[in-house]
């Protein structure tokens, strides 16, 4: 899949094209006009877009390229965070607004959301282990076995699942789960009580040496 | 207050003495009437052969006698003596008069019992003190009015600047009509005071708003460089710890950059208030978020909510942060094995939320600022940056809902937030 990332700091553009560049292919604008001429020549499925570019308003730009481009996925990226520019944003048909400063992680999450539901992208079972996950039923399958997770621990493990082979840190999970609140927290064991229950509930069924301890840093699925 | 107690102090002497001076110009009035009679009819008339004359009225509180006299002439008397008359020995107030009549000198008395003279003063006295207290309310009750209608501009400036007004002030104040030029004075100097405050608190909004906007970019830089970087390092232990170290602060740094923002747009009045809310099934959601941290501390917590209390023009979201950011820091500063327990009262104007509970609990020194921004928490292995209760307040100020702390050192806190019902 094809990403066009429009953001005027070159060293946040860069980090995002790192980040991105092992699943998608990654363009990068960083002016306004720049980014109408890359949509002209181009055909995207996903537009990264900051609002806040210095030759022309974020806003008025997502009007343009959903014009030029209008089968693309749209996340508005943005410092501003006010709410009417959320509105707004997707009022102007952005099918996703995170504001700055954001995880690629989470970013990633959630054009992976977006390619699940507007694209139709029907998900098999996702293998792990013995297991398989049903992202789209939120169920964890060993042979024809349902295995009941509570609706925390199976965030964790969809997360986990979509970052395989990388380190996550506790932080980074927890952020994700509970993503609107200012938690302090940080040497709280919150995330290890849930990493526990989850082996718990699995390892009566088969082995979760996929399920691997960081130490120091978090947890990864290694498979 | 001290001449009304000396006045009814003297009010008895007093009437004694309107009394006596009474008496005795009725004794002289009678003198006269007297002297006109003999006069007009001669002494002998009263004498009939006798040497003298006498007469009194039936009990016997006035008479008249006339008595040879000898020959020193003297001045009318008036003084209080004894009588006796009948055999009862009396004290009556006598006017001694001489006349003289065919060479012949006579001593004319008359003379009144004492005891009718001071038989009105107790009467007297009481209506003089009815007058006296009838005067004293008139005059309280004048001052009164007077006092309040000089004052009234006075009223107007503290209801309508100083506590009705809630902060910031947003809407322009009209001037207080008033002819008097001191409140004027201090009608202006008030507005322009508020004006003052309103200048600086909207520099420091505008600063806090952009100072974290502009904050944002760098800290998603760090943040995305981090996050590439802790992959980049995977195999190596140390380096990678060191990044998370980073990685922790940065984060630290981004959650008050958050806050900060939070409580500047709430302050910008960016939430709308439409929303109902049962406080039973906020707390229900908010304890599904925050199930699993009871397990870490073996907290119980219980709930006793009435089911059908609404609560309305709220925003969901800032009192669901509101509760949220309570009942964590319940669950936080906990010991294990505590409790949280959430209830609620309904009083006449007033919805009283209550979370109470088995913490570490507020010293005195500290109850005072537990809602300032960056009050440092630092007890045993908790430490907090201190945002969380200034959030909370903030919040609430926006709802008008009044938050208190009843805490004791060591035994635990009860935050209790009062929702106004209308």
């Amino acid at each position: 899949m094809k990403v066009l990332i429009i953001e005027d700091e070159r060293a946040m553009a860069s980090e995002m094209d790192t980040f991105l560049k092992k699943a998608y292919r990654c363009d990068l604008a960083v002016t306004g006009s720049q980014a109408i001429s890359k949509l002209d020549d181009n055909t995207y499925d996903f537009v990264l877009l900051d609002l806040g570019l210095p030759d022309m308003d974020g806003l008025q730009l997502l009007q343009q390229a959903r014009k030029i481009c209008p089968d693309a996925a749209y996340i508005i990226l943005t410092a501003r965070g006010q709410l009417e520019d959320r509105i707004k944003g997707l009022d102007l048909g952005a099918d996703d607004y995170l504001p700055k400063p954001f995880s690629l992680l989470e970013l990633q999450s959630r054009m992976q959301a977006i390619a699940r539901r507007k694209f139709a992208l029907q998900d098999i079972l996702i293998p792990v282990g013995d297991f398989n996950v049903d992202l789209q039923k939120r169920n964890v399958y060993f042979e024809q076995t349902e295995i009941t997770l509570s609706r925390k621990e199976f965030d964790l493990l969809s997360y986990m699942l979509l970052h395989k082979n990388r380190p996550l840190t506790r932080t980074q999970l927890g952020e994700h789960i509970w993503s609107n609140f200012a938690d302090d927290d940080y040497d709280s064991n919150y995330i290890d009580v849930h990493i526990k229950n989850i082996r718990r509930k699995l390892s009566a069924y088969a082995a979760v040496d996929w399920l691997q301890t960081i130490r120091h840093v978090g947890y990864k699925i290694k498979i | 207050m001290a001449v009304v107690i000396l006045f009814v102090l003297v009010l008895p002497f007093l009437v004694e003495d309107i009394a006596y001076k009474y008496n005795d110009f009725y004794l002289r009035e009678q003198k006269k009437k007297v002297l006109q009679v003999i006069r007009q009819n001669g002494i002998d008339a009263y004498l009939q052969g006798e040497e003298n004359y006498g007469s009194y009225t039936m009990l016997k509180e006035e008479y008249i006698s006339l008595e040879p006299a000898g020959k020193v002439m003297i001045p009318d008397t008036i003084a209080t003596v004894q009588r006796v008359v009948e055999g009862d020995t009396l004290t009556y107030r006598v006017l001694s008069h001489v006349l003289t009549d065919h060479q012949r000198p006579f001593m004319l008395e008359v003379g009144k019992k004492t005891a009718t003279i001071s038989q009105y003063n107790r009467p007297l006295q009481r209506v003089a003190l009815y007058v006296l207290g009838g005067l004293i309310i008139i005059t309280i009750l004048i001052d009164l009015i007077f006092t309040r209608l000089l004052l009234k501009p006075l009223g107007v400036i503290i209801s309508t600047r100083l506590l009705n007004r809630r902060f910031p002030f947003r809407e322009q104040a009209s001037p207080v009509k008033t002819s008097t030029t001191d409140f004027k004075y201090l009608d202006d100097s008030l507005v322009e005071l508020m004006t003052k405050i309103n200048e600086a608190f909207e520099k420091e909004r505008e600063f806090t708003t952009n100072a974290s906007h502009e904050l944002m970019t760098p800290v998603s830089i760090l943040q995305t460089k981090m996050e590439n970087l802790l992959v980049d390092l995977e195999p190596y232990e140390e380096p990678q710890k060191k990044i998370l170290g980073m990685m922790k602060t940065l984060n630290r740094l981004k959650k008050i950059v958050h806050s900060l923002l939070l409580i500047s747009r709430i302050e910008n009045d960016q939430f709308p208030k439409n929303d109902d809310v049962s406080p039973r099934l906020l707390v229900a959601s908010i304890m599904e978020e925050l199930e699993h941290r009871l397990e870490e501390k073996q907290l119980h917590f219980s709930a006793r909510l009435s089911p059908e209390q609404v609560l309305h023009h709220l925003n969901y979201d800032l009192i669901f942060q509101l509760v949220y950011n309570l009942l964590h820091n319940a669950i936080k500063y906990n010991r294990n094995n505590g409790s949280i327990i959430v209830n609620d009262e309904l009083l006449p104007a007033t919805y009283r939320l209550i979370i109470t509970d088995t913490g570490i609990g507020i010293g005195p020194q500290e109850i005072d600022t537990i809602f300032h921004r960056f009050r440092k928490v630092q007890k045993g292995t908790v430490e907090g940056y201190g945002l969380g209760l200034s959030i909370a307040r903030t919040i609430a100020q926006y709802h008008n809902i009044q938050i208190n702390v009843e805490a004791m050192e060591g035994k635990g806190s009860a935050f209790i937030l009062n929702f106004p019902l209308n």
